[in-house]
């Protein structure tokens, strides 16, 4: 059985119709981006991948049929209100990276700035839509979705004859692809079968389409028929190869390590050397996911430390190490997820479950403004006896009465939050924000692979769910860190796909301030094995996501698990804050690890590493050295 | 980064010449901590490729009263019947060792330091040989640093080498390195006024080495010492291992830098080391000694995991499972309470080296598979120069 990721639009039809009823396929349709991640995460064996993904993910072999536009395309396009070279913002849908890439190199090629950094904003298509009737917003709409606005908006840009009349060469949105090497005899002839038979069915295929629509069959009859083409020909790989290298230079992808089955003896690209990859990660260019890998596993802890070193100065004040005042409260410890890694959560019901009043949190609050600090963590189990009002309230007094920053409820309590008052997301977190919310923490995103997920922690969100809380939270102005939690049951290659994931929301958003990680700390009353763990993976792997990272700015040393001797070592492996002088952290805590220090020892051993060090708020802006 | 120094001192380390003191005092004031590391990894797996050590060993001391009043220890008492002050008969130190040992892992090496007591006779410590000899046959006996050798001569009337001869026959097999501390007389003088000095401390291990003997040496660093202290220490103690090595009888083994820790002693008031400078002082440690053949990060003083990011700034053996260890422990250590095989194991494989247990005298007990964790270290790419020079393909079931 071949298991194989195909998208469902229209114009992909042609391409899934012969194997949908194939006994030796397992068919899979989705967005793009859902194909991309199910051929990341090993969940199939071919997929129509995003070329964009391809790079991304790096060692992927295309086979030459695919998505070709060789004009005017209509499903790929930026609306607007505004002429294109006045257009200032893009709102886009996020679903296919290849057609956002391909939307910011245009528009940079018409002068526009929207394609630069922090002036994109990812939305749904339908908000994309909405979006655009702000004067100076371009929408990128993808899809279906897009043949349903032609029309509608007086600026528009098909991006298939765009590139085609800047370039002279077709341009390819996706192709049938594989790991490097994964592609047999017997797959390709079925592929190339089904695209034989689907070709003949256009006509039927568009009929059908229009039909469910109830809309007259021509325009996706000609759609169909000359908008796209399914062979990736001399040609079309030229315009293959161009884009990729377009994105590389402008630093959207990673270069290209793709190679396209046109002839059986293909041969593969040049593998880069394990230097090379070192000195462009360094020098801030970006990595593949297999390039990534490839660092992770096999470069030596000096090379990786060194690269990543280079790549923090280039980010950052290369003298300055950077911590914030602040403290961790967990408000309450019930929780309904029962992770398996978790010794602090109390089940509803339980003797031991807390929820902390106001007299202790103030009292814990005030002691932090005591002390010179800026903000408080507040994170928690998933209490359903806590109801939304409860935490505006809670907020609204903390801001009122102590005037902290508020770096509060992660992702997994938004989701709980909005399924306990059955609102969206959004609307849950455009409240808390009102009240006071800046920002989002990290925590729960342990690996955001599904796999790992529903191994370690079932109850918990999905990493897509995870990933639409703070793309939503960035969309509303609040920021967040991004963390990853390894040594459980995860691979190598899953914490580099959880890095990837990350990347690419950031290229979206830019809302995350700074990326932590950390292993998994064992101990009796979780329930579960530890997996990779030790002081050298913990360096080698700050030092991979310094290098992967290459669009955050700020990278953590964990030392409140690692210890203080070698957090203190990590300031040499990219990373440039110290995190906080926690007052308690009850869930690391509970699980054995109670490294704690005061002001006065991290300054010490800052400079002890050779930094000077400076005190930051939660948007990591300097608050001036401490005296 | 690195300094145009670091630069010479590489061309120098890697034509396999001997760095001076200059060169040594250098490396110490080195700001890229990454390099230096690099530097001191190549002349460690150039050696020892990626082999790391450790033994199956264990901790006896038979008392903490002592005479000397060192201002850096947690452990000694000083007078017999203070408070917290204990003496060990022969058979109580048997039993005390039985109850430390697991039958199922017995021990290849009893490690004995003690602090210096007035009140017992010579034959005290030639009984406990002979009884450890007896009760655990299978144990290499290294036992008594050089300043309880010299106290011994000094107390009993006797020259070092009667001490060590009569020892010898009762069943001393090596000497461990304590009691080294730091040999410039400005510093030993504040902080170890009464007991062994530099030279006298060398002229122990210059006689067991004519004796045949093999034995260990440390430096107590991270107190009031200066990196000048430290080099001079180190020039010492190569400067003894060269006429150790032209005499062709014993020598050192290792070489064990030990993390100063204050608390529970009269310095506690210093801040104490930190992970950078126990890195920099290992790193340094192997590029300057380069007649030792071992370098341990010693995982009681220095934690674990800044232990395993020392089997790459140089080290090349972890010490043991050191069960019953009291000293390190009477000061607040941070590591936990003795290993065991398989925790030493997974220390050294997490750390991406394959490990080796040894005996006292590093010869191989068992070498243990590579076993690669999943994902980790799959080929090793070693940097030499400009040039990478290859490989060494990890296969995950076992050695390469």
């Amino acid at each position: 059985m071949i298991r194989v990721a195909g998208v469902g639009f229209l114009n992909a039809a042609p391409l899934m119709v012969g194997l949908a009823d194939d006994p030796g396929v397992e068919l899979f349709l989705g967005p793009p981006s859902e194909v991309a991640r199910r051929l990341s995460e090993g969940e199939c064996d071919v997929a129509l991948l995003p070329v964009a993904a391809a790079a991304t993910l790096g060692e992927i072999d295309l086979l030459d049929v695919g998505i070709v536009a060789r004009g005017p395309v209509r499903s790929v396009i930026v609306a607007s209100t505004s002429p294109l070279e006045a257009v200032e913002r893009l709102a886009l849908d996020a679903s296919s990276r290849t057609s956002v890439v391909l939307a910011r190199l245009e528009l940079a090629a018409r002068g526009s700035h929207a394609a630069a950094a922090g002036r994109v904003v990812a939305c749904s298509p339908h908000e994309v839509v909405a979006a655009i009737a702000e004067p100076g917003v371009g929408g990128v709409i993808i899809g279906d979705p897009a043949l349903e606005v032609e029309g509608r908006f007086p600026h528009l840009l098909d991006l298939g004859q765009a590139w085609v009349q800047r370039t002279g060469k077709p341009f390819v949105f996706a192709a049938w692809a594989a790991r490097r090497g994964a592609f047999t005899d017997a797959i390709i002839a079925r592929l190339r079968r089904a695209a034989e038979e689907g070709l003949a069915a256009r006509e039927a295929l568009a009929n059908a389409y229009a039909k469910q629509r109830g809309e007259p069959a021509a325009r996706f009859v000609s759609y169909l028929r000359d908008a796209i083409s399914n062979t990736i020909d001399d040609a079309a790989e030229e315009g293959l190869r161009r884009f990729l290298r377009e994105a590389a230079d402008a630093k959207l992808l990673p270069p290209p390590d793709v190679r396209v089955l046109r002839r059986a003896d293909a041969a593969r690209p040049p593998r880069p050397t394990v230097d090379a990859l070192l000195l462009r990660a360094a020098e801030g260019g970006r990595l593949s996911a297999a390039e990534g890998l490839r660092l992770y596993q096999e470069a030596s802890l000096f090379d990786l430390g060194l690269a990543a070193d280079e790549a923090r100065r280039r980010h950052d004040a290369p003298d300055v190490v950077t911590y914030i005042v602040d403290r961790n409260v967990n408000y309450t410890n019930v929780c309904t997820t029962s992770c398996r890694f978790c010794a602090f959560y109390r089940p509803v019901g339980h003797e031991g479950g807390y929820v902390l009043s106001r007299e202790v949190l103030g009292r814990k609050l005030q002691e932090v403004v005591d002390a010179g600090g800026v903000q408080i963590l507040l994170q928690g189990g998933l209490n359903p006896a806590l109801r939304i009002e409860w935490y505006e309230d809670l907020l609204r007094w903390i801001k009122a009465t102590y005037g902290l920053g508020l770096h509060a409820l992660s992702p997994e309590e938004i989701l709980h939050l909005a399924q306990l008052e059955d609102l969206d997301v959004a609307t849950v977190l455009r409240r808390l924000h009102a009240a006071g919310l800046d920002s989002v923490p990290g925590g729960g995103a342990e690996i955001l692979v599904d796999r790992v997920r529903r191994a370690i922690a079932k109850a918990k969100c999905t990493s897509a769910e995870w990933l639409g809380v703070m793309r939503t939270a960035h969309r509303l102005g609040l920021r967040s860190s991004g963390t990853m939690m390894y040594g459980t049951v995860d691979t190598a290659e899953e914490r580099i796909a959880h890095l990837i994931k990350l990347r690419d929301l950031q290229d979206e958003t830019g809302g995350f301030t700074a990326f932590f990680c950390w292993d998994f700390q064992y101990e009796r009353g979780t329930r579960i094995a530890p997996g990779d763990h030790g002081s050298v993976l913990y360096l080698r792997t700050q030092a991979i996501a310094r290098l992967m990272l290459d669009n955050v700015a700020h990278v953590g040393a964990s030392w409140v698990t690692q210890g203080p001797d070698v957090g203190q070592v990590a300031l040499r492996f990219g990373a440039d804050d110290w995190g906080s002088v926690m007052f308690e952290e009850n869930v690391v805590s509970s699980a054995g690890t109670t490294f704690r220090m005061d002001a006065a020892r991290i300054e010490d051993l800052v400079h002890r590493a050779g930094y000077r060090v400076v005190r930051r708020n939660v948007r990591y802006e300097h608050l001036g050295t401490p005296a | 980064m690195r300094s145009a120094r670091f630069s010479e001192i590489e061309a120098k380390v890697r034509a396999d010449a001997r760095l001076d003191e200059r060169d040594a005092l250098a490396l110490f004031e080195e700001p890229d901590l990454l390099a230096l590391g690099a530097l001191a990894n190549e002349v460690r797996e150039r050696l020892h490729g990626d082999r790391a050590y450790f033994n199956r060993n264990v901790r006896l001391e038979v008392t903490n009263v002592c005479v000397a009043s060192c201002n850096f220890c947690s452990f000694a008492r000083l007078e017999d019947g203070a408070p917290g002050s204990v003496t060990l008969t022969v058979p109580q130190a048997i039993e005390a060792l039985r109850r430390k040992i697991d039958p199922a892992e017995p021990p290849t090496e009893v490690h004995v330091v003690n602090g210096l007591h007035p009140g017992l006779p010579f034959s005290y410590y030639e009984e406990l040989l002979r009884a450890l000899r007896a009760e655990f046959p299978y144990a290499h006996r290294k036992c008594f640093t050089a300043v309880e050798i010299h106290f011994f001569a000094r107390h009993y009337g006797m020259s070092h080498r009667e001490v060590l001869e009569r020892l010898i026959a009762a069943g001393l097999e090596s000497l461990p390195g304590g009691g080294a501390e730091v040999f410039a007389p400005e510093v030993r003088q504040r902080i170890a006024h009464d007991k062994a000095t530099a030279d006298e401390w060398l002229a122990v291990h210059r006689e067991a080495h004519a004796l045949g003997m093999m034995t260990n040496a440390t430096l107590l660093y991270g107190h009031i010492e200066t990196f000048a202290h430290r080099v001079d220490h180190l020039l010492r103690l190569r400067a003894l291992q060269d006429e150790a090595i032209a005499a062709g009888r014993g020598r050192f083994q290792a070489f064990i830098p030990l993390a100063f820790h204050p608390d529970g002693n009269g310095m506690q008031a210093l801040p104490g080391t930190t992970g950078v400078d126990d890195l920099r002082t290992l790193a340094v440690s192997r590029l300057v000694l380069d007649n030792f053949d071992h370098l341990k990060a010693y995982w009681v003083s220095s934690t674990p995991k800044v232990a395993q990011i020392g089997l790459s700034f140089g080290a090349d053996d972890v010490d043991g499972t050191i069960v019953g260890e009291t000293i390190y422990t009477a000061a607040n250590k941070k590591a936990p309470d003795g290993l065991t095989v398989d925790e030493l194991v997974r220390l050294v494989r997490e750390a991406g080296r394959v490990p080796v247990e040894r005996d006292t005298l590093y010869r191989v007990v068992r070498e243990h598979p590579r076993a690669a964790l999943e994902g980790q270290f799959k080929v090793r790419e070693r940097r030499q120069g400009k040039h990478l020079a290859v490989v060494d393909v990890v296969h995950p079931e076992g050695s390469s």
